[in-house]
């Protein structure tokens, strides 16, 4: 890529001083380091409540040995804390049992993502963003009806992800995200609601204080008056951060791991219909409009878009070098792996096409629009397919909301849900923090709970 | 860990710059994990997290930074950066250190700095697999794990306090899946404790591995559960994350003091049932919510939370004391050197009362047992919380009738707390991680059986 980094000599003599006593033992490496350097602030009452400021790094070694692995990570980076590092990977390698499918990939490549894209000088100052926070909470307090805003920050983040092998791998990636919050509570009489949204980007002057102030009052603001709907079955149409966390929880069913593992419940349907015909998906990690973007995987696999679901079907899973090797078949470059973790599968930016659907045809007749949802990291299972959550939104009728909704549950099976597509819209939208893009889809009858 | 004189010379720094108070954090954090896939060992990993976090308060405002330098120079540049806004002339002078020693409530033996005990951990796993699989053909895979912990702190501050604690943390549990060809269900246990290994002495791997598959195959052969409103027997021990979201999370001062907390002026007031009487304690020997200081260095206390259905106390940190005027209750906690403390639950339960399960259950017409529950979130703001039922029978003219699936109980905090009619005899502690502003911790929920008379209940039947 243009733009080359140079990666700290101080990270490259850590590498050597790891892969010569992985050598020593007869053994083979790759070594993770991730580092970070973040700001965050925190406005209250007109003031700033809150401020951090971090600088941090850590080192994974992953080692194979006799087709043994073990894992061990070290945020100390002495000569001392890296020597115990690989000592308990290879410790922790006589217990595991054997993989033959994992191997360190043979790459001397160099892989270095665009500094001027991904990694832009910001000339904001710490004052300005401190200005910016107390912008968000104040506008948000000039709200009538606003009475609170517990829950809002400013932050500034720089991650870089080196990753080196005893291949001879060399990659370096390095990106900056700025970022906005706010949650506000609202209060009219015994009546109150409290939601929330953000805004992401490269750089300060890019966020947009005074939008977000009026998106995250109306979320608030618009779900005052919400009550329960009737039980019965709805169709649903998922707004654009709901439907993107849905298919989060459930792209376990793209993951080869899980297929490896036996758990996967998509693992016996490679080729075979899994969605409504109308479906198209594909992770596109080179993106680079999302915060998901990635020229490499953790394995040091360049990357490359990958059709996951075409036209209903099952077109392949993700895969690293293990899962692939297992299936006899080659990476997809979706290794994920941090500096504490195994060797995993992980999608970068999951894109769905855009259907056919006009506004009107997506938005015809009633409909509840969910827009937000609570408890999926409990109320969700991947497994099974099966959820049930707490949800909020707005019944409607032909694009108009016409009834703020509230405590009512919505309860499914997502898996069966790709099969109840009723229509998919002609825009796609990124959700607030940038990770997939998507069009609105609606989904024909789903159990909704409420009065 | 830190050199006294590096900790002194850091915090008169920040004093210097006119800081109402400055604290350092110091951890050193020895982690390891044990994974299993069936009868296969499927990964060993450890680790250090190594790093200091250091406060700086200039009246009510926050100035916190991390790192994972030890040297003074850097510290002190954190200070300086922190304080740039803020800086003004000395308020305070700094006090000496003075160390306290803290008292060992939570001895530990298998500690993880001494013995990781792979090998006898490995053995546990694989038996609890071998008992889960032997179950039923349907089990097709279990999942183990077991995770240990020993994290060493210690915590200066401008107040003169220099102490520090180790606290050994273990937990191990196995999940099974249990499959009919076409469908897929779960279930599982775990165990875990503010201890070393030898909680094996008091774990079961034959009960383990017997009690995750029978979850499992009652999960295979659910039902969808029917939806609406209608009264709930919720079960005991992890039964308690009802009121841990829809009560414990709104009693502390971290959203009290926002005025965030639908109780913030509540204190004396009626809002629970009055069979309800509730706790916080941290002082319980050896379980997994439990701690001797807190991470702001105060020796930890028991908390009653209500008593007979009144507000008595709130959890309080530091900062939350300072901003709402109740006294610190040993509360201030953080998942690590990464966070800044806030007040955090401990080991968190409803007292047992004097019903019998039988008697909660033949008073329900159409409703639902949820024997076992999963995990939960609430909106502090407005106390509307979820979770999740992971085990759970429909019940019909006071008899329990079939299991059912993907069930949600959603409700808010000071609605569920007042539809408690009945408390069980049945009390239990479960451990789960809480999940907030200053991180994931460590905490104990419990409860006996109860009764809540009217909840939502989200099913797709």
């Amino acid at each position: 890529m243009s733009q080359p980094q140079t990666i700290n000599s101080d990270l490259t003599q850590a590498s050597e001083q790891v892969f010569n006593r992985v050598k020593n033992a007869g053994a083979e490496a790759d070594l993770i380091i991730i580092a970070a350097e973040s700001l965050s602030l925190k406005a209250s009452d007109g003031e700033l409540e809150e401020q951090t400021v971090s600088n941090t790094q850590s080192f994974g070694v992953r080692v194979i040995k006799d087709d043994h692995i073990g894992i061990a990570y070290s945020e100390a980076s002495d000569e001392e804390s890296l020597q115990w590092m690989v000592d308990q990977a290879l410790q922790n390698a006589t217990f595991s049992d054997p993989e033959p499918h994992e191997r360190i990939l043979d790459s001397q490549q160099s892989l270095v993502s665009d500094d001027s894209v991904f990694f832009p000088e910001d000339p904001a100052t710490v004052d300005q963003q401190i200005d910016m926070v107390l912008e968000l909470e104040q506008g948000l307090l000039k709200k009538p009806l606003i009475k609170n805003v517990p829950y809002n920050g400013v932050s500034d983040i720089a991650n870089s992800r080196y990753l080196f092998s005893s291949a001879g791998l060399s990659a370096a990636s390095r990106q900056r995200m700025v970022y906005a919050y706010a949650y506000a509570l609202a209060e009219d009489g015994e009546k109150n609601a409290m939601e929330g949204t953000g805004q992401m980007n490269r750089l300060t002057h890019q966020l947009n204080v005074a939008e977000l102030v009026e998106s995250v009052a109306s979320a608030s603001l618009d779900l005052l008056d919400g009550a329960p709907i009737p039980s019965k079955h709805y169709d649903v149409i998922f707004d654009r951060e709901c439907q993107i966390e849905l298919f989060g929880v459930f792209s376990m069913v793209l993951s080869g791991k899980a297929a490896k593992e036996g758990i996967n419940p998509w693992r016996e349907k490679l080729g075979g219909v899994v969605a409504d015909r109308r479906l198209n998906l594909t992770d596109m990690p080179l993106l680079m409009d999302g915060f998901g973007y990635a020229l490499f995987d953790d394995e040091g696999t360049a990357t490359a878009n990958t059709p996951m679901i075409v036209e209903g079907k099952l077109n392949t899973m993700m895969h690293n070098s293990v899962t692939a090797d297992h299936f006899g078949l080659t990476t997809t470059g979706h290794a994920s792996r941090g500096a504490r973790s195994t060797m995993g599968v992980g999608s970068h930016q999951l894109v769905i096409d855009t259907g056919t659907a006009s506004a009107a045809e997506l938005y015809a007749g009633e409909y509840l629009e969910i827009t937000s949802m609570a408890g999926l990291h409990s109320g969700a299972n991947a497994i099974s397919g099966d959820f049930s959550l707490g949800v909020s939104g707005f019944l409607c009728r032909d694009g108009k909301r016409v009834q703020p909704v509230r405590g009512v549950t919505v309860a499914g099976n997502f898996y069966k849900m790709l099969n109840q597509i009723q229509c998919i819209g002609d825009q796609s939208f990124w959700n607030w923090q940038r990770s997939s893009l998507m069009p609105s889809i609606r989904f024909a009858d789903l159990a909704i709970s409420g009065e | 860990m830190l050199n006294p004189a590096t900790a002194q010379s850091v915090i008169d720094h920040a004093l210097s710059l006119g800081a109402d108070f400055a604290e350092l954090f110091v951890e050193k954090h020895l982690t390891s994990s044990l994974n299993t896939i069936s009868e296969k060992v499927k990964s060993v990993d450890s680790g250090i997290d190594f790093g200091i976090g250091l406060r700086i308060v200039f009246g009510g405002k926050v100035l916190y930074g991390y790192t994972n330098q030890t040297d003074a120079e850097g510290l002190m540049r954190i200070a300086s950066n922190l304080a740039a806004r803020d800086k003004r002339d000395r308020m305070h002078e700094g006090v000496a250190f003075d160390f306290s020693v803290m008292t060992d409530r939570h001895p530990s033996k298998i500690v993880l700095s001494k013995d990781a005990a792979i090998d006898s951990k490995v053995e546990y796993l694989l038996k609890a697999d071998a008992v889960a699989r032997a179950v039923s053909d349907s089990i097709t895979q279990t999942r183990g794990y077991c995770n240990q912990r020993e994290q060493a702190i210690e915590i200066f501050n401008s107040e003169g306090l220099h102490t520090s604690d180790t606290r050994n943390y273990i937990r191990a549990g196995l999940t099974s899946i249990a499959s009919d060809g076409t469908e897929q269900a779960t279930g599982g246990w775990n165990d875990g404790g503010l201890l070393g290994w030898e909680l094996n002495g008091s774990m079961d791997a034959d009960f383990t591995g017997e009690e995750a598959s029978r979850q499992a195959l009652v999960n295979l052969s659910a039902k969808p559960c029917p939806s609406g409103r209608m009264p709930v027997v919720i079960g005991n021990g992890f039964g308690g994350v009802i009121f841990h979201e829809a009560c414990g999370h709104l009693l502390e001062t971290t959203s009290v003091a926002k005025k965030a907390s639908v109780f913030h002026d509540q204190m004396g007031e009626m809002i629970a049932s009055s069979v309800v009487n509730a706790v916080d304690d941290g002082l319980m020997n050896n379980e997994w919510g439990s701690i001797n200081i807190d991470d702001e260095g105060m020796p930890t206390q028991r908390t009653q939370l209500i008593k007979d259905g009144k507000l008595t106390n709130f959890l309080v940190d530091r900062i939350g004391s300072e901003k709402t005027g109740y006294p610190r209750s040993g509360s201030g906690r953080r998942q690590s050197y990464r966070f800044a403390p806030a007040s955090r639950m401990r080991n968190t339960f409803i007292e047992a009362g004097d019903s019998d399960m039988d008697e909660m259950i033949a008073s329900i017409d159409k409703g639902i047992y949820a024997s076992h529950m999963g995990g939960g979130s609430v909106q502090p703001g407005t106390g509307e919380f979820n979770f999740a039922v992971t085990e759970g029978y429909y019940v019909e003219n006071g008899k329990i009738q079939y299991p059912v699936k993907a069930a949600t109980l959603i409700s808010t905090g000071p609605a569920v707390l007042k539809e408690i009619s009945m408390v069980g005899k049945d009390f239990a502690l479960a451990c789960g991680m809480c999940g907030s502003v200053s991180g994931a911790i460590p905490t104990t929920v419990g409860q006996p059986a109860l009764k809540v008379d009217d909840i939502l209940v989200g099913g797709n039947a």
